[in-house]
């Protein structure tokens, strides 16, 4: 009896659980031939998708704050990983749009990313930095609601103009293409072991951020994060300064989206500035709302069913009404279920059964 | 001098231009505050119906008449939108007032549903509209050439301007707007239907974002994404103002087109774009409720 209490208190991570083993047996299948190599690399992209969710999930979810700029992180963290990826395929050497572009030397915020140790700290401490910064103005001077969903987009439209304008050190509008893995191709059947490893790579990295995050939210800290959200001014007059909370929030999930953005870019083989649009960032959004917001397991979920559908419905009859079809779930979502997909299983049709047996037993108690 | 001049004139037509497309988030946003992310698509139907009323005034109306088909868009355009305004408040907003994030949500999922169906229906090409003969050409002055069509935006941003005051200042419907926007509960009470209130307020705000797709499209070529270019901008201008004060936006859309205009002479205009962008955001760190705040004891404004 206690396994089964136990196992109901647990149950998103229970979930969370299959999920992970649901991904792990990919590979084999994969080699086995029974889902594709493209398939696969899709599967990968879709981890990153998970990573960002959750990061969104934290700071929307449990906190409260609507972020509508988190595809700059996640694309910050991207680019990161590009120029590495980019620099170690021309060996260091100045790229081909950079010479376009009127350059005749490498760039002086290219040469760090020269070496994947460097890379990799750049791409979290950039993101890191620039979420700090933003963060430490905006919610110190109690910039809340819909003006922070305001200003974070605008902030994101910016950073994307200033990227397609510099376009000798990004590429502008094409971004950076044709990069390998960090491992090496990752396509074709004599690389499926580069995959495989960086499939697996990925997945550890999800459940790592999961089980950080999931963590987080079980201390005391996670607790006053839904403090903030629900009450906030109550958590200034009991004595926390939220602003510091909410700045911490707002970093990590930055850094967690450059680290999916990081992930993304090994997979997809190429960043471009469209992943830091607003309308990317807003469908990161709709990931979280989906799958059933503060829950960590929704977020992953959401991510992976609608790529999914999207993966699947996008190409054939239906490409046309997918995003009518996107739109309109998203829609009913929040008007009718706010608790998205978890909170459908875990409330909603639980309370409609109640109610069904408490009305059979009421009937039954007035025939009888 | 013929420089400054033209970058005044600039100026103001940037800034009417961006003007035009915030009135209409003054008062859905301002007033209502409902943070409606499909206005930027109803700048875009606005701007469609612009290029409809045109095809059909080729096809049905003799050549001389062609260059009025552009009033008849203007009033087309502005209650197209304003109709398919209150369809949305009636199916999807009016369930979520309170619930400000929410509404924003649910109105970005109508963008993208909106976005497909301009696809679907105009195809992904951009589509372009001929400016009627009387807007073509320009008035040169010294050495300064100002564009008609230029001019002619100027103008009706004045004329909507002018509209609007007397709606919201001088007609029964718009004291009562007033009334329930300042006091709902009060409102009720003197039997005023605010559901109604909400409803036409909406719609009414819907349309001006109509009116400014038709001055969007003699601007450049239209196609789904035409109002995604104008909304951060609108969303800045209002915060900017301070919500809820019309004329505050008025103010914030003239400080987001002159300072554009003015920083692009110096570098790229899409550099210039996102500096005024990063300029407001620091400024607003300092008066984080805008140019012209209402002053308030409550904790949560």
């Amino acid at each position: 009896m206690k396994i089964v209490e136990k196992c109901k208190q647990n149950i998103n991570h229970i979930c969370f659980g299959l999920i992970a083993v649901a991904l792990a047996i990919v590979p084999p299948l994969i080699s086995a031939g029974s889902v594709s190599t493209p398939t696969g690399i899709f599967l990968g992209k879709c981890i990153a998708f998970a990573i960002v969710a959750i990061g969104l999930d934290l700071i929307w979810g449990y906190t409260g704050i609507l972020s509508l700029g988190h595809g700059l992180y996640f694309a910050l963290g991207g680019y990161a990983m590009a120029m590495y990826l980019k620099l170690s395929a021309t060996g260091g050497k100045i790229t081909e749009f950079m010479h376009t572009g009127g350059l005749t030397e490498l760039p002086l915020i290219w040469e760090p990313f020269n070496n994947l140790p460097a890379a990799i700290a750049l791409m979290i401490i950039v993101p890191g930095l620039l979420a700090g910064i933003v963060g430490y103005f905006i919610f110190k001077n109690r910039v809340k609601g819909v003006y922070f969903s305001i200003i974070s987009q605008a902030l994101t439209w910016a950073a994307y103009s200033v990227f397609i304008a510099l376009s000798p050190y990004t590429n502008g509008n094409v971004g950076i293409t044709e990069i390998k893995s960090v491992l090496g191709s990752i396509r074709g059947g004599a690389n499926q072991g580069n995959l495989f490893t960086l499939f697996y790579i990925a997945l550890g990295v999800l459940i790592l951020i999961y089980a950080l995050s999931a963590y987080l939210v079980s201390t005391k800290f996670g607790k006053l994060l839904v403090a903030i959200r629900d009450g906030e001014n109550r958590t200034y007059f009991s004595g926390y300064k939220v602003s510091r909370y909410k700045n911490f929030v707002y970093v990590l999930s930055a850094v967690i989206a450059a680290v999916a953005g990081a992930i993304f870019v090994n997979f997809n083989g190429s960043i471009t500035p469209s992943q830091m649009t607003i309308s990317y960032s807003i469908t990161m959004v709709i990931w979280v709302a989906i799958g059933g917001r503060g829950t960590l397991v929704g977020a992953v979920l959401g991510a992976f069913i609608m790529n999914l559908c999207e993966y699947n419905l996008s190409s054939g009859a239906l490409a046309e009404v997918w995003q009518y079809i996107i739109g309109g779930i998203f829609c009913i979502a929040i008007l009718f279920f706010k608790g998205g997909i978890v909170g459908l299983f875990k409330e909603q049709i639980p309370a409609r059964i109640r109610k069904l047996t408490n009305r059979r037993s009421k009937e039954g108690a007035e025939n009888g | 001098m013929s420089q400054v001049i033209n970058t005044l004139f600039n100026g103001l037509s940037l800034s009417s231009i961006i003007l035009l497309t915030s009135l209409g988030l003054a008062i859905t946003f301002g007033l209502m505050r409902v943070i409606n992310m499909a206005h930027g698509e109803f700048v875009m139907v606005g701007a469609y119906i612009t290029y409809v009323v045109q095809q059909l005034f080729v096809k049905y109306v003799p050549q001389s008449l062609f260059s009025l088909y552009y009033f008849a868009a203007l009033i087309a355009a502005f209650l197209a939108a304003a109709i398919l305004g209150c369809l949305l408040e009636k199916v999807v907003i009016s369930r979520l007032y309170g619930r400000e994030i929410d509404s924003l949500l649910a109105t970005s999922g109508i963008s993208l549903v909106l976005q497909q169906a301009a696809r679907s229906i105009f195809g992904s090409q951009g589509v372009n509209v001929n400016a009627p003969s009387f807007l073509t050409g320009g008035l040169s002055v010294g050495g300064v050439t100002f564009s008609y069509n230029r001019i002619f935006i100027i103008l009706l941003v004045a004329v909507t301007m002018a509209a609007m005051w007397f709606v919201i200042y001088r007609t029964n419907f718009g004291s009562q707007m007033r009334a329930v926007m300042q006091n709902r509960p009060m409102a009720q009470c003197l039997g005023i239907n605010s559901r109604r209130v909400d409803n036409l307020t909406f719609g009414l705000g819907s349309g001006l974002a109509g009116i400014a797709g038709c001055s969007v499209a003699l601007l450049g070529s239209i196609d789904s994404t035409v109002g995604q270019s104008y909304i951060v901008n609108s969303f800045i201008a209002v915060v900017l103002g301070g919500v809820g004060k019309l004329a505050g936006t008025v103010l914030g859309s003239g400080i987001i087109g002159f300072a554009g205009i003015t920083i692009e002479r110096f570098m790229s205009s899409s550099i210039a774009k996102a500096l005024v962008l990063i300029l407001i955001i620091v400024f607003l760190q300092k008066k984080p409720q805008g140019l012209f705040t209402i002053r308030s004891r409550s904790l949560d404004e």
